[in-house]
């Protein structure tokens, strides 16, 4: 078939001039932006004065900024465990044919469908109350006073419930990744292990677990993606203690509560500048460490 | 096997399952007692809410006329539907083309097209909202819905072209070359009989779509962020915000469900394209 230039400009034209509008051209003035002053973010480019490194310099001497990139540190880590652990078991428990397995599958899922901010109510308002809520309910009903008592919603523990709530609302997606990934894995492979005697968990640790560390590697960077735009639940749950460098950038750029003096675009851009650095180096480093030989499956 | 070690090994099979479907269970059960008993909350009264006697006294419809009415959530809605449906149909209109001379043209600079489309993969929506919050309002666009339309469609261009990539690729080339000898030009050729063939996968993507511009929440808060342009979500994070101070909390799960019933809705009838959504692409939500 002819492939004439016109009409490869046709077809990728208009694809082409919206990724310069809005993903080249953005990440270029944005990474100028964090080396200069200016009043507003829309200051037009001659009103900005050249600041060197002074904007990131301010940003790290910002306690609330360093707060918000050691919280999103300990969330990746930790709800990153936990979300991708839990993902890998469900997983492998509903790639065993167990009765209402799609069913299954579909329901840990669809917390995916449910807007961010509506997740973050839903456990806020309703699971962590301490009068009427979920958690109290149950605990009450078990007898186990203790953990009726706890304060979900205190200053202190906050941030764990968040990461409950964030663990609950990804497992579904990683999880459907993963079983995605088992079932491309040949039957053979497991019908050998088990006539050689191969039990579930050395099945699982000898067989599934090799067969899906490309998957796994790959569940590890789009994770580190996901977390670093970590955003709505933080807003919804909003203490210092759930602060995170996506809230504390918006903040700086529009400050809905602190006052107009903390307006700072440059601080801001510098700010989105070591955010998406620090998910690029951690990817890199992660794919890197996760890089081994692929198996023929 | 003889028949009684059958029995044993089947045994110890569901044994070994047992845990499983115990979690399995647990884990679900919860996320429908959560969503019903929101639900449920939401048609009764704050007081009932409080002494555990939901829906004690009848159903409220009266929190829903306030959630969509007083609270604007029916407006909200509106406009979440005015963002997301011409997105929604924008976005194919320029990936599909573009995944389509990608993945079966061969020209100079294809590699590099495809490298950038898995770096734009990557770019966090707080690299692109500056500059753009600065031509937007220069432009004085920032009153109008165009301004999420337009970045709805935009950001989305890296991952819809990657997931219709493949499509097209599997796309047998006799197609094409019988169409060139009828004397159909690409373009022809292209929409009336190239896009036909990957139209599973253009429903696929555009539910997929469909579903994360619905819930989007970030760059609708900095550019829609006036009580006429809000979307479902902002709306709701205002409304909560200002009925925790007057106690309303049959209106705020009220409010709450109007959000999440929509895509609940579409996914209960369309899991199965959602999820293939996810594991066919399998690289970004």
């Amino acid at each position: 078939m002819k492939q004439t230039k016109r009409s490869i400009a046709i077809f990728l034209g208009p694809a082409a001039l919206l990724y310069v509008l809005v993903f080249f051209y953005p990440v270029v003035r944005t990474t100028m932006m964090s080396f200069f002053e200016m009043r507003g973010i829309s200051s037009p480019m001659k009103e900005w004065t050249f600041a060197g490194l002074k904007n990131f310099n301010k940003l790290f001497h910002t306690q609330l900024f360093l707060i918000s990139m050691k919280n999103i540190g300990k969330i990746w880590l930790y709800t990153g465990i936990a979300t991708l652990g839990f993902a890998l078991l469900l997983a492998l428990i509903l790639t065993q044919g167990l009765k209402f397995q799609k069913f299954f599958r579909a329901s840990v899922y669809l917390p995916n469908v449910i807007a961010a901010v509506a997740i973050g109510y839903m456990w806020l308002l309703y699971v962590f109350n301490n009068k009427f809520g979920l958690l109290t309910t149950l605990f009450k009903l078990l007898g186990w006073e203790k953990m009726a008592q706890f304060q979900w919603l205190s200053g202190n523990n906050m941030f764990l419930s968040m990461c409950i709530a964030y663990v609950f609302s990804n497992t579904g997606y990683f999880m459907m990744m993963y079983i995605a990934a088992m079932e491309n894995i040949s039957r053979d492979y497991y019908d050998s292990a088990h006539i050689e005697g191969a039990n579930v968990f050395q099945r699982f640790l000898y067989i599934t677990l090799p067969l899906i560390k490309g998957v796994l590697g790959m569940s590890a960077v789009l994770w580190t993606t996901r977390t670093i735009g970590f955003f709505a639940l933080a807003q919804v749950f909003s203490n210092t203690s759930t602060f995170t460098p996506m809230l504390y950038t918006y903040r700086t750029l529009f400050a809905t509560e602190a006052g107009s003096e903390s307006v700072n675009p440059g601080v801001a851009a510098a700010s989105a500048v070591v955010m998406t650095l620090t998910a690029v180096i951690v990817s890199q480093g992660l794919k890197h460490l996760i890089k081994t030989e692929n198996y023929e499956i | 096997m003889s028949r009684k070690r059958k029995i044993i090994s089947g045994l110890k099979k569901e044994m070994l399952r047992l845990p499983g479907y115990l979690l399995v269970i647990v884990w679900v059960g919860f996320t429908f007692f959560m969503i019903g008993w929101i639900i449920l909350a939401s048609f009764s009264t704050t007081r009932e809410i409080f002494t555990g006697d939901l829906l004690a006294s009848g159903l409220h419809v009266s929190n829903y006329v306030k959630a969509f009415i007083t609270n604007k959530g029916l407006r909200n809605l509106m406009n979440s539907v005015i963002y997301t449906v011409p997105s929604c149909v924008l976005i194919i209109l320029v990936c599909a083309p573009a995944a389509y001379c990608i993945s079966r043209f061969a020209f100079r600079g294809n590699g590099l097209l495809q490298k950038l489309i898995l770096i734009g993969l990557a770019i966090p929506g707080i690299m692109i909202i500056m500059p753009m919050f600065s031509i937007i309002s220069t432009l004085n666009l920032s009153g109008s819905h165009f301004t999420l339309i337009f970045l709805y469609t935009a950001t989305s261009v890296p991952y819809s072209t990657f997931f219709l990539m493949p499509f097209f690729a599997g796309v047998s080339t006799t197609y094409e070359d019988a169409a060139a000898i009828d004397g159909c030009g690409p373009v022809r050729c292209f929409w009336h009989i190239m896009f036909p063939l990957v139209q599973p996968a253009i429903v696929t993507i555009t539910i997929f779509n469909f579903i994360s511009k619905w819930n989007e929440y970030f760059m609708a808060l900095v550019f829609a962020n006036k009580s006429e342009l809000r979307p479902i979500g902002v709306g709701l994070y205002q409304i909560v915000t200002s009925m925790m101070n007057s106690g309303d909390w049959a209106g705020m799960f009220a409010s709450v469900v109007i959000v999440f019933v929509p895509t609940v809705v579409i996914y209960a009838f369309l899991s199965d394209k959602i999820i293939s959504g996810v594991t066919a692409g399998g690289v970004k939500g």
